[in-house]
Formats: C-alpha cells, sequence, structure tokens
C-alpha cells in the first residue's frame, strides 16, 4: 500500500519534539485568533508566519496548518456567546448558536460546535488524503460558469434563511449584493459609486462590515430594548448544564453531510469556507425532521455550518498541493511559506517529499484531537464570560470590534464603516429584517458579478445551460430555492 | 469586595507601568537608526513584492544594527499602502516596496498621490515577463505562436490577471511586435489566469516566469529581457528571436520625499550588501529573477523614461481617454418613472403622515437611496476602444429587484397594523456618538489613555456601578489586549499622533 508507507513517512517527519510543539502552539494561537473580531484565519496565519523562519520545514507548516485549522474552530465561540462571528466562516453559526445562548444553553452550543468541528477537520483530513487527486480534478473543473452558477446558489438559501418574511429577507440580501458593487469594477480599473470619496475606491472592507452587522447591531439593538443589563441573572446561564451524549449522536449525520459539503466546496479555489458553511446550513435544514427549529435554536442549525467549516480546511489544502494554486487567502499564505522554506507547491511536492506532505496531514489529525481538548477547557471559560453582566461585557465588546477593524488597514474609515453597518444591524433589527442575507449578498455579489461577466466576454448567456457543471449547480439552486415553499405547502395541506 | 479593590489596585500599578514603557522611549535616541524600520508592502503574505520583503529582511539582519520589518497594506493596487507611507514622518524608518505596476496605478486612478512624493532608492530585482502557455499547444518559440495566430480562424485570447496591468500592457507590446491579432481577457487574479491556462482554455498567458513553479504542464515560451534567466538556460529572450521587446516587473524601495541623506545613505548600504549576499543569488536563482542593483540616480531616471511609455500604451489601452458615459437605460429609466409614480400616490393617497409605520420608511428610504444608486451608475465610465459587458450592468440588475421589493414592501405593510412597539433610542444614540468620539481621540492620543475612558463611560451608561469591577475590566482589557495584539500578534497599537 503506498498511501500506508507513506503515512508512515509522514509520521516519522511529524514525530519529533519540535513539530509537535509547533501544533501545540499553533493549535492555541489559532483558537485566539478564531476569538477576537478582524483576526480572520488568513491574517492569523500570515502573523505567524515571520516566526517560521527559524524552523525547519514541517515544524513551520505544522505551525501554520495548526493556526489555520483551529481559527476556524475559534470564530465560532464568540459567534455562540456574543453574536459576533470571530470569523466569516462562523457567521451561519450565529443563527442558532447565539439563540440557544439566549435561551441560557450555550453550552448546548459550544459542545455541539466543537464535536462539528472535530469531526469535520478529521473527516476532511481522511478525503484530503485519500481523494486528494480526483478532487483536483473537481478544483480544476471550475470554470467561471459553475462559480456564477454557484454563487447563485448560494443566494438562493436566502429562502432558508428569511425567517418570517421572505420578502425582507430579499431585502436584506438586495442590499448586500448592491453594498458589494461599490469599489472597482471587475473588469475595468475604475472605481463605481465611490462618490470621490478615496477611502471608499476599493470599496467596503468586509470584516468591519461583519463585526458592525452583527457585534454592533446587537449591542445598539439590546441597549435599545432597556433590557436589565446590569444584573447577572439577566444572562440566565445555567452553569451546571452539560449536554448529554445523546444528544449530540444524533447529530452524526448532519456532521458527515456537512463535512462532506464543506471539503467540496473548500477544495473550490475561490470558492472558500464561507459559501460552504451557508450551503450545509440550508441542506440542514430542508433534510431535517424539524426544520421548524431553525434560526430558533436548532443544534443540527449548529453543527451543519460548524463541520463544514471545519471540513474545508482539508479541502483549500487539495489545491494547493495538487495543482500549486491557491484556493483560498489563508492558502495564498502558506504557499509563501512553501516558497520561503524552498518548496514548490503543486504535483512535484508529492514525488519529492512524500514525508512533508503527510506529515502535514497526520500534524492535522492531531491537531484536530488536541483542539478538541484545548475546546473542552475553554468552553468553562466561555461559559463564565457569558454569564457576566451585559453592562460588563458590552464595552468590552465594542472596544475589541474597534481594534479589530482598525487595524486590517491601520484606517480609521474602515472603523466608520464598522459603527455604519452597526447602525444598518440596528436600523434592520427593529424592523425584524433578517441581517444574515446581507452578509451573504456581500459574500457572493463579486463572485457573481465577477464570474458573469468573465462568462460573457468567453461565451453567451446559453453556455451556462449547456454546460454540465453549471446546468446541475443550477438546477441545485431552483430546488434550494422552492424547496422550502413546497414543504411548507405540502405540510398545510397535511394538517387540513 | 475588600479583595476586589486590591485587584483593581493591582491592575491600575500594572497599567501605569505599562503606560510608562510605552511612552518612555519615544523621542530617545539621536543617531539613525535607533528603532526597527518598517517595510510596507501594498500586497498580501505571500505575493512576490512580499516575499521579496520577508527576503531582504532576513538577509539585513546581517548588516543592520536594527530590524526590518515587512507590513502588509494591500489595497486599491497600492494606494492604501502609498497614502500610509505619505501619512508617516518622513524620519526613515517607514520603507515602501515598490514595483513597476504603482506607475499605472497612479496614472489609472488619477489620484492625488504621485511619483514625485516619493524618492526611489533602490532598485533591486527585475522580474522579466514571461508568454507562458500550456504545453498541449506546442508553442515552442515566438513563432509558433504568430504561426497559430495567422492560422487561426478567431483570434487568439490571451489572458492575465488585470486591465491596464502590467501584463496586459506586455501583452499589447506583444502584438504589436510580432504583428497579430488578439484578445485580452482579464481573469482578475493570477491564479484564475493559471487555472484558466491549466484548463487549456487561452492560447497565452502573460506573466513571470515563477508562475509555472510546480507545474509539469506549462511551458514558458519566451521571456521579455536581454538575457537568459540562470536557473531556466533552455527559455530563450525575445531578443534572440529577433524581436525587441525588454519588458518586466521591477521591484525596489522608496522613502517618503525628505527623509535625511544620513538615512537614505544607511539603507542603501544595507541593501546593497543584501544584493551582493550569496543568500540573494540564491534567492534570485530560485524565484526566477534578475538581481541588478541601481542606486536613487539612475533609478529614477529610469522610472521618468516608464512613465512616458506606460502613458503610451494605456492610451492605447483605452484606458486614459476617450470614455463615454454608461448613460441612463431608456427602458429602465421608464420603468423607474412608473415604479416612482406609483409609489408617490401610495405615498400621498391614502397615508398620513403619522400613520406611516416603520416597515413603510425602511421600504421608502431603500427606495430613494437605490434611486440615488441608479443615477450614480448612469455616471460610470465606459472606455471607448474596449469591448466588455457595461460595468452598470449588474448594479441595476440588484436596483431594479430592490425598487419592486421596496414597492411590495410598502403595499404589504399596509395591510398589517405595525403591532411592535419602539423604546427610546437615545441610550444607543449616546453611545454612538461617544464611539465616534473614541474613534477621533484614539488617532491623536493613542489607543492605550482613550480605551480606559471609553470602557468606563459605556459601562456607566449601561447603567453598571461597581467601581472596583469597573476599573478592573477597563484597565484589565487595556493590560490584556497589549499583550495579546503587541507581544503575541506583533501588531502595533496607535500611540497617537501627538507622542509620535
Amino acid at each position: 500500500m503506498g498511501i500506508l508507507n507513506d503515512l508512515w513517512l509522514g509520521l516519522q517527519e511529524f514525530g519529533h519534539f519540535l513539530p509537535i510543539l509547533m501544533m501545540l502552539i499553533g493549535v492555541i494561537v489559532g483558537i485566539m485568533v478564531g476569538v477576537l473580531p478582524g483576526l480572520s484565519p488568513s491574517i492569523g496565519v500570515a502573523l505567524m508566519l515571520p516566526v517560521t523562519y527559524g524552523l525547519d520545514p514541517i515544524s513551520a507548516l505544522v505551525l501554520l496548518v495548526s493556526v489555520y485549522l483551529s481559527s476556524n474552530y475559534g470564530g465560532s465561540i464568540t459567534a455562540i456567546a456574543i453574536n459576533t462571528p470571530g470569523t466569516p466562516g462562523a457567521v451561519a453559526t450565529t443563527f442558532d448558536g447565539y439563540e440557544l445562548t439566549k435561551q441560557g444553553k450555550p453550552l448546548y452550543a459550544l459542545m455541539t460546535s466543537l464535536t462539528a468541528s472535530t469531526m469535520g477537520g478529521i473527516i476532511g483530513t481522511i478525503i484530503l488524503i485519500l481523494f486528494s487527486v480526483p478532487l483536483a480534478w473537481l478544483a480544476l473543473s471550475f470554470e467561471s460558469y459553475e462559480y456564477f452558477a454557484l454563487g447563485v446558489f448560494g443566494l438562493t438559501i436566502i429562502s432558508s434563511l428569511a425567517g418570517k418574511s421572505p420578502l425582507k429577507g430579499f431585502i436584506s440580501s438586495g442590499i448586500g449584493l448592491l453594498l458589494i458593487t461599490i469599489g472597482f469594477d471587475t473588469q475595468l480599473p475604475f472605481s463605481r459609486f465611490s462618490m470621490g470619496i478615496p477611502d471608499l475606491a476599493d470599496g467596503i472592507t468586509f470584516i468591519p462590515a461583519l463585526i458592525g452587522l452583527f457585534a454592533l447591531g446587537e449591542i445598539f439593538y439590546s441597549i435599545e430594548k432597556g433590557e436589565n443589563l446590569e444584573s447577572r441573572k439577566a444572562a440566565k446561564v445555567d452553569l451546571s448544564q452539560s449536554l448529554p451524549l445523546k444528544e449530540l449522536l444524533k447529530l452524526k449525520y448532519v456532521m458527515l453531510k456537512s463535512s462532506l459539503i464543506g471539503t467540496l466546496v473548500g477544495c473550490i479555489p475561490g470558492a472558500g469556507g464561507t459559501i460552504a458553511t451557508f450551503i450545509a446550513y440550508d441542506n440542514a435544514k430542508n433534510s431535517s425532521k424539524h426544520p421548524e427549529e431553525f434560526g430558533k435554536g436548532s443544534l443540527e442549525g449548529v453543527a451543519a455550518p460548524e463541520a463544514a467549516n471545519n471540513g474545508s480546511v482539508g479541502g483549500a489544502l487539495v489545491p494547493l498541493l495538487t495543482l500549486g494554486i491557491p484556493g483560498s487567502a489563508s492558502t495564498a499564505v502558506l504557499i509563501g511559506a512553501l516558497m520561503i522554506h524552498k518548496l514548490n507547491p503543486g504535483p512535484q511536492l508529492f514525488d519529492k517529499e512524500p514525508g512533508l506532505v503527510y506529515g502535514i496531514f497526520i500534524s492535522l489529525f492531531f491537531a484536530n484531537i488536541f483542539m478538541f481538548f484545548v475546546g473542552l477547557m475553554g468552553n468553562r471559560l466561555w461559559i463564565k464570560i457569558i454569564a457576566a453582566p451585559k453592562s460588563l461585557l458590552y464595552p468590552i465588546i465594542l472596544a475589541l470590534s474597534f481594534i479589530g477593524s482598525y487595524f486590517i488597514q491601520n484606517s480609521v474609515f474602515d472603523v466608520g464603516i464598522c459603527i455604519a453597518f452597526g447602525i444598518l444591524g440596528w436600523i434592520m433589527k427593529r424592523g425584524d429584517f433578517p441581517t444574515a442575507p446581507v452578509i451573504l449578498g456581500l459574500i457572493l455579489g463579486k463572485m457573481i458579478e465577477e464570474n458573469l461577466r468573465l462568462s460573457l466576454l468567453k461565451g453567451e448567456w446559453i453556455d451556462f445551460f449547456t454546460r454540465p457543471g453549471s446546468l446541475i449547480i443550477i438546477i441545485l439552486a431552483m430546488v434550494s430555492f422552492f424547496l422550502p415553499y413546497i414543504k411548507k405547502r405540502i405540510s398545510k395541506v397535511n394538517i387540513r | 469586595m475588600n479583595l476586589s479593590k486590591y485587584i483593581a489596585g493591582f491592575v491600575i500599578i500594572i497599567y501605569l507601568a505599562l503606560l510608562g514603557y510605552l511612552y518612555f522611549g519615544i523621542g530617545k535616541g539621536k543617531t539613525y537608526p535607533s528603532k526597527p524600520i518598517s517595510i510596507i508592502v501594498h500586497s498580501k503574505p505571500g505575493s512576490s513584492i512580499d516575499f521579496m520583503a520577508r527576503k531582504v529582511a532576513e538577509i539585513a539582519r546581517k548588516y543592520s544594527d536594527v530590524a526590518f520589518v515587512v507590513e502588509n497594506r494591500s489595497g486599491t493596487q497600492g494606494l492604501v499602502a502609498m497614502q500610509h507611507v505619505l501619512d508617516m514622518k518622513a524620519d526613515g524608518y517607514t520603507l515602501l516596496g515598490v514595483t513597476k505596476s504603482f506607475l499605472s496605478t497612479v496614472m489609472v486612478n488619477k489620484s492625488k498621490v504621485s511619483l514625485d512624493d516619493f524618492q526611489f532608492i533602490a532598485h533591486m530585482v527585475f522580474d522579466p515577463e514571461a508568454l507562458i502557455a500550456n504545453n498541449e499547444r506546442n508553442f515552442h518559440s515566438l513563432a509558433d505562436i504568430v504561426q497559430d495566430a495567422k492560422n487561426g480562424d478567431t483570434p487568439q485570447v490571451w489572458i492575465g490577471p488585470g486591465t491596464g496591468s502590467r501584463d496586459h500592457l506586455m501583452a499589447l507590446k506583444s502584438w504589436e511586435t510580432l504583428e497579430i491579432n488578439a484578445r485580452w481577457i482579464d481573469y482578475k487574479s493570477a491564479p484564475q489566469s493559471i487555472l484558466a491556462l491549466l484548463r487549456n482554455e487561452a492560447s497565452v498567458y502573460v506573466g513571470n516566469p515563477a508562475d509555472i513553479k510546480g507545474k509539469n504542464d506549462l511551458d514558458i515560451v519566451s521571456i521579455a529581457s536581454n538575457k537568459r534567466l540562470k536557473s531556466l538556460p533552455d527559455v530563450p529572450t525575445f531578443k534572440e528571436q529577433g524581436y525587441d521587446i525588454n519588458e518586466s516587473m521591477w521591484r525596489g524601495f522608496a522613502f517618503k520625499k525628505g527623509v535625511p541623506d544620513e538615512a537614505v545613505r544607511y539603507v542603501t548600504k544595507v541593501l546593497q550588501d543584501v544584493v551582493n549576499d550569496e543568500e540573494w543569488e540564491d534567492y534570485c536563482d530560485e524565484t526566477y529573477v534578475f538581481s541588478n542593483f541601481l542606486e536613487q540616480a539612475e533609478f529614477t531616471k529610469q522610472i521618468k523614461k516608464e512613465i512616458e511609455e506606460t502613458n503610451f500604451y494605456l492610451n492605447e489601452a483605452g484606458l486614459l481617454v476617450s470614455y463615454k458615459k454608461a448613460g441612463p437605460n431608456i427602458f429602465l429609466v421608464l420603468l423607474i418613472i412608473l415604479a416612482g409614480i406609483f409609489f408617490v400616490i401610495l405615498v400621498f393617497s391614502k397615508f398620513k403622515i403619522s400613520n406611516i409605520s416603520y416597515d413603510q420608511i425602511i421600504a421608502g428610504s431603500i427606495f430613494s437611496i437605490s434611486l440615488f444608486f441608479y443615477y450614480q451608475t448612469s455616471l460610470f465610465l465606459i472606455p471607448d476602444s474596449l469591448n466588455i459587458t457595461s460595468p452598470s450592468l449588474i448594479p441595476r440588475i440588484w436596483i431594479v429587484i430592490l425598487l419592486l421589493l421596496s414597492v411590495l414592501l410598502f403595499i404589504n405593510s399596509k395591510k398589517k397594523k405595525d403591532v411592535r412597539k419602539h423604546h427610546s433610542p437615545r441610550y444607543v444614540l449616546i453611545i454612538i456618538v461617544l464611539m465616534i468620539g473614541y474613534l477621533f481621540a484614539m488617532q491623536w492620543v493613542g489607543y492605550y489613555l482613550t480605551t480606559p475612558i471609553f470602557i468606563l463611560a459605556s459601562m456607566y451608561l449601561l447603567k453598571y456601578r461597581k467601581v472596583p469591577f469597573m476599573l478592573i475590566n477597563a484597565f484589565g482589557f487595556v493590560i490584556f489586549s497589549y499583550l495579546i495584539f503587541n507581544k503575541l500578534l506583533h501588531i502595533d497599537l496607535p500611540l497617537g499622533w501627538w507622542f509620535i
């Protein structure tokens, strides 16, 4: 067995003091990076890059990969605790995770997210080891037509996110889609809608917008409601609760399926884990026995995006290692790290350095397991923070949002964006407009426009329907769009 | 309760010690250099210029008394990084990594940042432009490309990242010299272009030699330099094949104008030592670039010449002159006017102002904002000579959808009585004002002084009154953020303009 032999080589490469130490450090740093709003996985990996100069290649890559992996998990903690996705991949986790916290069950959400993240990470790694070559074909076969179709598919998820009023959901996503067209045109080096403001020439920076919409929007809204913010009782957190294993076992199919979705979408260069989390959430809702619980604190709704998010890490490494092409912002940094250590990413790497490649795979395994135990310990701490009076917590979150928005480009304007989106989020919440579709629009708008226009440059409209790949995705999009309404109809008929 | 008082006292003492530590060092150090020199890079980690800057920083340790630290400030094709350097003092502690792409960036964006604001102190390397093809095409020389172009029924497709980018200009130059007809398709990024080339979607990809690293299926047909690369001895140059094109992406370093001569001399010396180092030669061979050190005078002369040339080709690409405005689309205008009339009738006929619900206010705002965006789309500029889908197409689709949905929302919300009760937003507004004040104060007096005040004020506003806990929370957070950001992640939080 070639693979077993390679894995053995990898184990020999990884099984030393320094790589293992780097994995442990990487996991802890990664979780912190994830928890801090504004520090996305790619920034975390980039920040750790200088540390790797003095290390041997395997230790360096193990450190970076561990940071990448565990920061994807860390983002869910703040998403659950304070409705602030620490990373873009954790947006979908807020839908049910924060609901559970509001119901006094944050530990349920945290445990589910931790377990799902670990499962997703491990499944992603297994798929990476076994199927990286066929998956490279998938990554390669995605052309602009398929990217466009995938973007449209992503948008259809609004019909599951919209909640009570689909109309308001569509309006929200329209706002996101329109706002993301601000900035450079996708084909010309000119700025659109920037109205002569130089800082707006490059458009809206995504992370400050995300922090504003979720964290500030929520804080403003609850300040306005004048809830009893200063008392500890208001948080309603039961510190003694624990999640029965039985509940978690029920989630195993959701986790498995979502991990697969995460890995598959993750390996498409440029699509990324965030889109995967939305697709997994939508899929879990559509196939659930209790779709009505989604958005109101469903454990499935926490498990699905988290499994997909960490599954996407394994996926993102596929194009990096097999084609030498970065599939995400984080893997672009990893390519830089490979080059600093005089390694060429790409198919030759498997032949020349099997020990290194499989050493990374094995480190991913152990990093997942270690992440689980660190997460278990961390959960005790997070619970205490959640239970603190809101009037102590909110000022800290506001200050953190500030730093998070500021340091991405050392830009005061970005902090302004954060506050502006905070106000937008507040206005929307007052009128029961869901905020998640705005983010969906911001994420997908560029992808849809870039690839639509590129496709039209290369060919015609009809090509979207004659290419099997894009046709399949468009059909999937139709199904996902109409399924919730059809289901509702059917259940109404049955009740009658 | 007593214990928390002691903890609060302890935290404040640590905070004061931290302040002393942070602010005491400022202003000391008379000889240059006395602190690390930052290298500002305009792209994300892992890019070529970033990689070069990091290599320089690494080798410079041998020759410099202070460290060089790479900082990435990406955005607006380099304008963010340039602006950042201009915002800093000209004290020789902020070095800008520059590339040839900055020439077009400044011209196309017509920004207020000018190349004259900088002194270009060192040209480090040049990275020859390369024509790269999938090996299924069997392009072994420029003659093969010309042959294929002349035989084909449709123009060849050439791809690469960007419109008006160096790669695009190289394509224009090549077509002119090779006397062929071809189309440029902008694939936005190098990875997407290379993926398209791996699928064999295009004839030629215009990039740099390092792009083929680790990819078995791609060949470099030719490079646009005077001589062959040492590490790619089989790749011919344009010149050898009788075409006189010399086009490369140089990379180097610049200071803001007005940096003391002493600093310029020091950094130039260090950079020269770096270039003469063995490791540097290794790096150049490894990344397929030519090492070529030029000092300020020569570098500046070269740039002057290139500005003229860049201007010429940008003109040719239709990116500098002859725009037309996108203009309003008649059908859309009619649709919008109809929707507008409908909307106005709705607002004025059936509702008194006091009866308008929250949803209706939102619907009205979205409606008018969308109209404003539509007006903006009619001002977009499209170069005459480029055949592309209009930049206003997609925004207009979203605008029309929003217009229709907002009318629908307006009608819908009249059926249901609005039962939501709204509380007074007074505290929210105070918090927002507080945040904006904090933002401006932070720029002047720094993060460490303003943050505790902001946190204390907002806790007070939220009616928290246990003083020891308030102090622990506010000052403890500052200490915590210092440890995490400065010490662990090496991100400097601002110290304020007054103090630097």
